[in-house]
């Protein structure tokens, strides 16, 4: 999967995203998570040890100072950026770090969501710790989520120095323009505070929710950490990077934590359990996926005979593939199409996604009975998941011999439940032509993190919309 | 009773092991050679027991003071009295004696075919284990034709059901006498074709009718047919025992589809051995209609209760944090 390719800045939660990133990707440096905190062997991806780094501030004095930007912002802004912890109830060992930053002369902290999401869903394993630049600790608590730009608020029991302003209407934030130097602020793998420079290249619309691209060095740890322009203006917050790039990174806009923190300023009291609020935001989040889905029809593309359906757009890329070269008695010939982000949950669910898929399997050599055998192993192998998951429910499935406006097919469905979000669902179609005898269609279609509603809805249309034409191809 | 007597030792499973006749009463049993019927069990005294006439028509035997004694029932009894069916142990030798009037089991039917013997089966068990392995690996091949692996694929097949008939001769040899290793390859050569043609038909049924519990369920039925292939080996073994040998087989049978069911319970949650029918065949072998799809999601609205209920139940395994799926 595409989406796997991108990492959130998380230590800690890297790991998990980091693995299957592995294969693509640069040396993720999530090893130092786990590691003690004087294991500084493990972080050969680290490139200033902390070695060199600790004398490098003792020259200071004798070098004449330089007066770079990031010096003077890091300086000006040290005392209001914050680690976020996540620790385990019992023993409070840290689970996972990431960053944040106080907001004006409040107690109010910005931070991803994915930082928190821990202690979002689990407040009763896990608890939050802020530390600050001069080692000073205490308590978070969280008074607001927002799953979908992967932000959250908490209040910590201290105030800031005024440093990071976030003004009231959007119109008052800092206006971006491309190229322009961002400084990213944050506590890389644990290490200890850092301010990190890049450029910022535009908005990315390539996940369902516009992020910035920020061309810079941002590591695991630093999520939830401002990126600030060279005026000291909150242009966004770090959240995540590509594993397979270099330096390309990610920003939730500012306007979203905007958003965010209006929300708070208006909210009366806090919610107990963050569940039903994230709930409601992957249920609003599907909702408008679904619309964007749906709002013109499906797109069709031809494979052979056939008609298949497909949606390309910003978010939605389709890659295709055959193995028309390879020596074999058949060819098969593959389009995939998916959205490359998908909404963080937790460390093991990521959903609010919809991905398509269609083989199309033909022979002229081998005859009906043993295309038959080719087919049904190919129609085999299909992954509904797991009954054991902690997320959800075992796959339940129907199958029905089903034929549509011009095709008649095979189909099976499979839905699970989301265990601990009531009313979201995943959908699973899978359909295959059972028309021709040496000619196979086999499509599928995921809709992860859909109400039932919609789930019904969208495999529906898929199913309606594949098709053959009545003249036949050569 | 009336003379001659004879004296037959047995195995423990009830074979004959020596038979003796002695034309008159009594009859001294004993390892000394002065003996009518010498015992060569280290465990026996010289002059053991004697069988004597009871005086009613009837025989008993008496111990004659020795060390290990006379054992009737798992009792020791200086002296019991002898039916044609009393088996006495004098040290570690069974025996009993019967006379020349002891009525016998009326004959039986010989069903063995004498004829289909040695070479002949095997050869006919050697072509269908070749030819369904030969069936199953040109089904499955979609690969590019090379001959060497359906070569490979005859001789393994062929090695296998050597291998597997050769146990069963040694068994036959140990227990029966002979070996009849032609009978086992050819029965074995049966499993296996019955069971291609089974893999063939079942899908193809299933398909055909949209009877999706054939492939669901349908590893059972290559359990119940090891387990006929048992029953036919055992059979040959031991033609007298078809009942003791059905009931062995059917007992391995429910053992085996016991432990398909629960792995699979296990492993997925479900006692199917698969989520969905996947055989899809040429539309000329489809007799079953169409569905509309106004039926089909009407079905799939179904499923909501379905897993709304398991969402309630819980369960869920927390330490499977890593969603197999991904």
């Amino acid at each position: 999967m595409k989406l796997s390719k991108s990492a959130l800045l998380l230590s800690g939660l890297c790991a998990v995203t980091g693995v299957h990133a592995a294969e693509a990707a640069a040396p993720a440096p999530v090893s130092t998570i786990p590691a003690t905190p004087k294991a500084t062997t493990a972080t050969t991806a680290a490139k200033p040890p902390p070695a060199t780094a600790a004398p490098a501030a003792s020259e200071h004095a004798a070098l004449p100072p330089p007066s770079s930007a990031a010096q003077k912002l890091y300086t000006a802004a040290r005392a209001d950026i914050l680690q976020v912890r996540v620790l385990l109830k019992n023993g409070r060992t840290q689970s996972s770090v990431g960053s944040g930053f106080l907001i004006g002369t409040g107690d109010l902290v910005v931070t991803n969501y994915h930082v928190v999401s821990q202690f979002a869903l689990d407040p009763d394993t896990y608890v939050g710790e802020w530390v600050d630049t001069s080692g000073q600790r205490g308590n978070v608590e969280l008074l607001a989520v927002d799953v979908l730009h992967d932000l959250a608020v908490v209040r910590v029991n201290r105030h800031g120095t005024g440093f990071f302003k976030m003004p009231a209407a959007p119109s008052q934030l800092a206006t971006l323009t491309q190229g322009q130097y961002l400084y990213s602020m944050g506590n890389p793998l644990d290490l200890g505070f850092a301010i990190s420079e890049g450029s910022y290249n535009g908005i990315v619309t390539r996940s369902f929710y516009d992020q910035l691209m920020f061309t810079g060095p941002i590591n695991s740890g630093m999520s939830g950490g401002p990126s600030v322009t060279s005026n000291g203006d909150v242009a966004g917050v770090n959240v995540s990077k590509r594993l397979d790039g270099e330096l390309v990174s990610f920003l939730v806009p500012a306007r979203y934590a905007q958003q965010l923190l209006n929300q708070v300023a208006l909210q009366a009291k806090v919610p107990k359990d963050f569940k039903p609020v994230v709930t409601a935001q992957l249920l609003q989040h599907q909702e408008a996926m679904l619309v964007r889905l749906l709002d013109t029809p499906l797109s069709l593309k031809a494979m052979g005979p056939y008609r298949v359906p497909v949606r390309e757009s910003e978010q939605m890329r389709c890659w295709g593939s055959s193995n028309v070269k390879a020596d074999k008695p058949y060819t098969v010939d593959s389009t995939s199409c998916a959205m490359e982000t998908a909404i963080f949950i937790s460390g093991a669910l990521q959903t609010g996604q919809v991905s398509m898929r269609h083989e199309f399997l033909r022979s002229n050599e081998l005859g009906a009975l043993r295309f038959g055998e080719l087919a049904s192993t190919s129609f085999r192998n299909e992954s509904f998941g797991s009954y054991k998951s902690a997320h959800l429910t075992g796959p339940h499935c129907i199958e029905q011999f089903v034929k549509n406006k011009t095709l008649p097919l095979r189909a099976v469905m499979c839905v699970r439940a989301y265990r601990k979000f009531a009313g979201l669902y995943d959908f699973a179609l899978l359909a295959a032509s059972t028309d021709q005898p040496t000619m196979s269609l086999q499509s599928r279609i995921d809709a992860r993190g859909v109400s039932y509603a919609n789930g019904m809805r969208v495999t529906r249309t898929f199913l309606e919309a594949l098709s053959r034409t009545s003249a036949e191809q050569p | 009773m009336r003379a001659p007597y004879y004296i037959e030792t047995l195995a423990a499973n009830g074979d004959i092991l020596q038979r003796q006749r002695v034309d008159h009463l009594p009859i001294r049993i004993g390892r000394g050679y002065d003996n009518d019927f010498i015992l060569d069990d280290a465990h026996t005294a010289a002059s053991h027991a004697i069988v004597e006439a009871d005086g009613e028509d009837g025989l008993l035997l008496r111990d004659l003071g020795s060390h290990n004694g006379v054992i009737h029932r798992g009792q020791r009894r200086p002296e019991v009295a002898m039916t044609g069916n009393t088996v006495v142990r004098l040290g570690h030798t069974r025996l009993r004696v019967r006379s020349a009037d002891q009525p016998v089991a009326p004959e039986l039917t010989d069903t063995t075919m004498h004829g289909w013997e040695g070479t002949r089966p095997a050869v006919a068990g050697l072509v269908m284990i070749g030819l369904s392995a030969l069936l199953s690996n040109w089904l499955g091949d979609a690969e590019k034709f090379d001959p060497i692996a359906y070569l490979m694929i005859i001789a393994y097949a062929l090695a296998g059901g050597l291998v597997w008939a050769s146990m069963w001769a040694v068994a036959n040899r140990l227990f029966g006498q002979v070996a009849r290793f032609g009978r086992h390859l050819f029965i074995i050569g049966c499993g296996l074709a019955v069971m291609e043609v089974w893999e063939m038909g079942s899908t193809m049924l299933a398909y055909s009718l949209s009877l999706e519990s054939l492939t669901r369920y349908g590893r059972h039925m290559y359990i119940v047919m090891i387990g006929v292939m048992i029953y036919y080996h055992l059979c040959t073994i031991k033609p007298r025992h078809a009942r003791r040998f059905a009931l062995i087989s059917t007992v391995l049978a429910i053992i085996g589809s016991t432990m398909i069911l629960l792995s699979n319970l296990q492993s997925s949650g479900r006692l199917a051995d698969e989520p969905y029918m996947s055989v899809l065949y040429p539309p000329v072998l489809r007799v079953s209609p169409n569905h509309t799809p106004d039926a089909f999601f009407r079905q799939a609205q179904g499923l909501q209760a379905g897993a709304d209920a398991e969402r309630g139940k819980g369960g869920g395994d927390e330490e499977a944090e890593d969603d197999s799926e991904e």
